[in-house]
């Protein structure tokens, strides 16, 4: 192949909130094996454009392309509704709150989405999810609820929720923002491990380190746009713009 | 006569006057919880316009006393014989008890509709989104996920509604049904013994006793994952929170 493959595109995503245009016009690729960490101040837009990728949030306009499956929109009405589903499926998502289902234990509501969306059997769900709370650690939670666990240990199983649909990318909602710093570690560790093995994500993150050490591209947003993009040891060792300077800067 | 004489002789009676009482709620309340989810979707997501016609069939409801429902629906349809007739209905409303019975579930499609509408309204709403995010249908997250938790948070409130129903169920004695206070009434005007009345209270008070044990079996059920917090803080066995 010439092209690496392509996981994920957005074309052109312009969002506005009323007459406050909070996007505007961010273009991004992300390749297989890609992990993309997307930085700026609180009101750039990142989050608002991470969730604009599996549509929990409609754009006024753009296109997100999933694999092949492409949502056209304009006006803020996706032409082709029907594939949105079918996008986020394919699409994990970890929040900022965890968002776990409370009534479920960590068991059930890792094999949930496979048995629900996937339609998959219930004994191969449960092994594959047995497998991926293993893998997370937490095996010796599987049947407890997640009113019963720390954020951290929520987050990963919030984590291997999204893996048990074999997604072909995850976005990260700034997964670690709403923990106490001494459980933050936990959670990096396993993005790390899932960085490592060549799963592609896209993390909108607050988290410094992990951006530069981990990512592979760094996005930098401003004020709605792209104000600098590229590879996190360039952009960190020689900003180019003097937002991201002043923005490191702060951060560090 | 003493009060045990009554109850000896008149026993039958009032068996079947329960069994009545019991199957007018049960039936009234639950074909309300057959309608009141469609109509409590309505209530949180429609338009204010879509809504106007259920808001004001709720507000007609909980803003008249049942009696009077009641008599609107056996007096009233006495008047519209012809036309009932006509349509094939006459069979229906010339029984007093599905009289009674529409009116109850009427009446408590009502109630339930706006308990139900609290109960959704307090569902987490990241959760849904989570759902949304996994890629369910629309269809899939309200069962998985919103009515769950809103009939968990409704649970109490259900209770109460049908508890109300069944004591409000003695109206339908008005209208010849044979109720308990149907039944009651029957015995009384015969023997002029007002221990019967007793007796009547003492059976409503048993019925609510066993409701109020069974509803609060299925609410412990249905919280299982917030007893569960509890229990683990109570053992001491607490898993590091982030919010404590």
């Amino acid at each position: 192949m010439t092209q690496p493959d392509i996981i994920l595109k957005a074309e052109d995503i312009h969002k506005s909130f009323g007459n406050v245009e909070v996007l505007k016009g961010i273009t991004l690729e992300a390749r297989n094996h890609d992990v993309i960490s997307i930085l700026g101040s609180s009101g750039s837009g990142k989050s608002t454009f991470l969730r604009c990728l599996n549509f929990l949030e409609t754009p006024s306009s753009g296109k997100v392309t999933v694999h092949g499956e492409e949502i056209l929109v304009k006006n803020g009405r996706p032409q082709n509704a029907r594939h949105i589903e079918a996008i986020r499926a394919r699409l994990g998502m970890v929040f900022q709150q965890f968002n776990l289902w409370t009534h479920r234990t960590v068991l059930e509501n890792v094999m949930e989405g496979p048995i629900q969306v996937k339609r998959e059997a219930r004994a191969e769900a449960r092994e594959r999810a047995e497998t991926l709370l293993k893998r997370v650690g937490l095996e010796d939670r599987m049947q407890m609820y997640p009113a019963q666990l720390s954020g951290g240990q929520q987050q990963r199983v919030a984590i291997a929720r999204a893996l048990a649909m074999e997604p072909d990318a995850i976005l990260f909602d700034e997964p670690t923002s709403a923990l106490d710093p001494e459980l933050v570690g936990e959670v990096l560790k396993v993005m790390q491990d899932l960085a490592a093995e060549g799963r592609t994500m896209i993390v909108v993150t607050h988290e410094m380190g992990f951006a530069r050490e981990v990512s592979s591209e760094v996005v930098f947003l401003h004020e709605g746009r792209i104000a600098e993009q590229g590879p996190p040891e360039e952009m960190f060792t020689n900003p180019k713009t003097e937002e991201f300077r002043r923005f490191i800067a702060k951060a560090m | 006569m003493n009060p045990l004489e009554v109850l000896a002789q008149y026993w039958p009676r009032l068996l079947d006057g329960t069994l009545m009482t019991i199957k007018l709620t049960l039936l009234g309340a639950l074909i309300a919880a057959l309608v009141s989810p469609a109509f409590a979707l309505i209530r949180v997501h429609a338009s204010p316009r879509a809504q106007a016609p259920l808001r004001l069939y709720v507000s007609f409801m909980r803003g008249t006393p049942i009696l009077a429902q009641l008599f609107l629906i056996f007096y009233g349809s006495g008047q519209f014989r012809p036309f009932l007739q006509e349509w094939g209905l006459w069979a229906f409303f010339r029984d007093p008890f599905n009289c009674a019975l529409l009116a109850f579930a009427l009446n408590s499609t009502a109630y339930q509709t706006e308990i139900l509408r609290g109960g959704i309204l307090g569902v987490p709403r990241g959760e849904i989104e989570a759902a949304k995010a996994i890629g369910m249908s629309r269809i899939r997250s309200l069962s998985r996920v919103v009515f769950p938790h809103a009939y968990r948070i409704a649970w109490p409130a259900l209770g109460n509604e049908v508890i109300l129903l069944m004591k409000a169920s003695a109206l339908a004695s008005v209208v010849t049904v044979f109720d308990v206070m149907g039944r009651t009434r029957q015995i009384f005007s015969k023997t002029f013994d007002f221990s019967v009345y007793l007796w009547a209270a003492l059976i409503y008070l048993c019925i609510t006793a066993v409701f109020v044990l069974l509803w609060r079996q299925a609410e412990r059920r249905l919280s299982r994952h917030i007893d569960a917090r509890h229990k683990t803080q109570s053992t001491g066995q607490h898993f590091k929170d982030t919010r404590a």
